[in-house]
């Protein structure tokens, strides 16, 4: 452990910096040591797979497909808040009822100037 | 319109009969023969507006472009499977060429129809093939949940539409379009006559789709086969659309109140769907949201009756549907080199595939509304009708098209811009088939700039 030199690329982990972990107990050094192997292996099926050159497709990455997953499945993440509920219905129920008496007055508006004869007329094709 | 339909059934044996190195070849010169040979309805011969006038079926300056539009598709279709179909037994190759074919054959028997019951069977046929399709050619699991969801709503849609008809049926004695329009306006005053017209309008609602009812086409779009994402995003929107204009004749006086809420939904939803776009992960996810978006307009185009509102429902549905087309095509060609839909993987294609970037470029230009390009021509006739019709709906149509043109322009950097990731190396080089596929799909789009009058539908006759 003490002879760990840094690699040109990889700098030394924390767990065998000796500036570092003397005061540290064994435990707590040996579950470190654990980890970084366990990611210096997926390091290594990542650069394997990353600069193999026969390969053609993409680097599978299971965090990413999850991800994914979650982004095109969302009702299974759904939970009714006050915060979603206000959301559903500041943008989806509101509006509808706003804009639907919004045209009709308008329009009421239009029909009466139309049965009244002062609608004006302002834009002419032909002339 | 023999000529068209025999053709295309010859397809099927051509399929099944060609032998195995010619079999995409022969299909692909065999539909293309039969789209120029549809090009040949696009001149309007007769004055009462339906030429190739037969028993059953006949073509008007409303159904020309979309059969043209569907003729056209076939060939473009066969082109962009050739790749991913490659590597299964030949049988279910041909099995795939025959479903395309049958599509093809009810859609043309669909928009040729001049009796609306007939409209309404091949309406239901197109969803056999198309289901099949999705379900069995599609790449992720979620293609079955797709598959349910594109059929029961559009079967829930026009379940109502089938009484309506009878109903319809009963009332005037007769179905046939020649005719309907001239018959006597009917007595629509009670409260179930209300329900009538809401049922003869569902099915093509929920086809086109409103905003409300349209959770089956990302799905749908998203998990079918690049051929099945074309014909649906291209033709069976319009389907909806084409419905919507026949019966809406008949549909009088009582559109004048009730089509107030579809309206709003279909404005509403182009300002909502376009905000999902922007939010969106899934390059194909996107482009669904975008149709929903555009189909929106062309709902509210059709709802509120005027001439304009009609000729810009039908540019916009040619133009979309060219246009929602190729950016299918292009999205393929990112599927088919990563095999990830996600839009984070594939970017900064312009360093790697430049002349893919052209088309890209193109046809987001397309679909952001370009002038003088016929997509902004009919949203430019829509936005002012309904302006006409109301002044408030410019607040809506405006941030419609800000928010499209925001969400073309993110696909478009997205994808092509910015660096290229560590981890794509060795894509595919573009192949010259998908150059074909984009230029075909986007000449049509260029030439109409010169000939808009083929698409203008009742308004030129």
């Amino acid at each position: 452990m003490a002879d760990y030199r840094e690699a040109p690329l990889a700098s030394r982990p924390k767990t065998l910096d000796p500036n570092e972990y003397f005061n540290l107990s064994p435990n707590h050094r040996r579950s470190e040591e654990d980890r970084a192997a366990l990611r210096a292996n997926l390091k290594r099926q990542y650069q394997t797979q990353l600069n193999n050159p026969h390969r053609k497709e993409l680097v599978e990455d299971p965090a990413l497909t999850r991800w994914v997953y979650a982004r095109a499945n969302p009702y299974l993440t759904f939970k009714p808040t006050f915060k979603t509920s206000l959301m559903g219905a500041m943008f989806g129920v509101v509006p509808l009822f706003v804009l639907y008496y919004v045209f009709k007055t308008d329009r009421d508006r239009k029909e009466e100037q139309i049965k009244a004869g002062t609608l004006e007329r302002k834009f002419s094709l032909s002339s | 319109m023999l000529k068209i339909l025999i053709p295309t059934l010859m397809l099927i044996p051509t399929a099944w009969g060609a032998p195995a190195k010619w079999l995409w070849p022969t299909t692909l010169a065999h539909s293309l023969v039969i789209a120029l040979i549809s090009l040949t309805w696009l001149k309007n011969m007769s004055e009462t507006g339906w030429s190739s006038l037969g028993l059953y079926m006949a073509t008007d300056p409303l159904s020309t472009p979309l059969l043209v539009l569907t003729c056209w598709l076939l060939p473009l279709m066969i082109l962009a499977s050739q790749n991913h179909t490659a590597l299964e037994p030949l049988n279910r190759q041909r099995m795939y060429i025959t479903l395309l074919t049958s599509l093809q054959f009810f859609l043309i028997l669909a928009f040729s129809a001049t009796e609306v019951i007939m409209f309404y069977v091949m309406f239901e046929a197109t969803l056999i093939p198309t289901l099949i399709i999705i379900t069995r050619w599609g790449n992720q699991t979620e293609r079955l949940n797709a598959g349910i969801y594109f059929l029961f709503y559009t079967l829930a849609g026009s379940l109502p539409l089938l009484v309506a008809l009878l109903l319809l049926q009963n009332s005037t004695g007769t179905l046939s379009l020649l005719t309907l329009q001239f018959s006597d306006p009917l007595q629509l005053t009670s409260y179930a006559d209300k329900l009538w017209w809401a049922g003869c309008l569902l099915a093509f609602l929920v086809k086109m789709p409103l905003y409300g009812v349209h959770l089956w086409l990302p799905k749908a779009h998203v998990e079918a086969p690049v051929a099945g994402s074309m014909i649906l995003a291209a033709v069976l929107l319009k389907l909806g659309g084409y419905g919507m204009m026949r019966m809406i004749v008949m549909l009088d006086p009582l559109t004048k109140d009730l089509s107030y809420p579809f309206i709003i939904f279909a404005l509403w939803g182009v300002i909502m769907t376009g905000s999902i776009c922007l939010r969106q992960t899934d390059l194909k996810s996107l482009i669904a949201y975008s149709s929903v978006s555009h189909m929106g307009l062309v709902v509210g185009g059709i709802l509120i009756q005027t001439p304009w509102g009609f000729s810009g429902a039908l540019i916009l549905m040619i133009a979309h549907g060219l246009t929602s087309s190729a950016l299918f095509c292009l999205a393929n060609t990112n599927y088919e080199r990563t095999h990830s839909r996600t839009m984070l993987l594939a970017r900064g294609l312009q360093m790697v595939l430049p002349l893919m970037t052209a088309w890209w470029f193109i046809a987001s230009l397309a679909n952001l509304a370009l002038p003088p390009l016929p997509n902004l021509m009919g949203e430019l006739m829509i936005i002012t009708s309904l302006f006409n019709w109301s002044w408030w709906t410019l607040a809506l149509t405006g941030a419609g098209t800000l928010i499209t043109a925001s969400y073309s322009l993110y696909m478009f950097l997205m994808t092509q811009r910015g660096p290229i990731p560590a981890h794509m190396i060795a894509l595919e080089p573009t192949h010259s088939r998908e150059h074909l596929l984009m230029a075909l799909h986007l000449l049509p789009l260029v030439l109409l700039m010169l000939k808009p009058e083929l698409i203008w539908g009742w308004a030129y006759c």
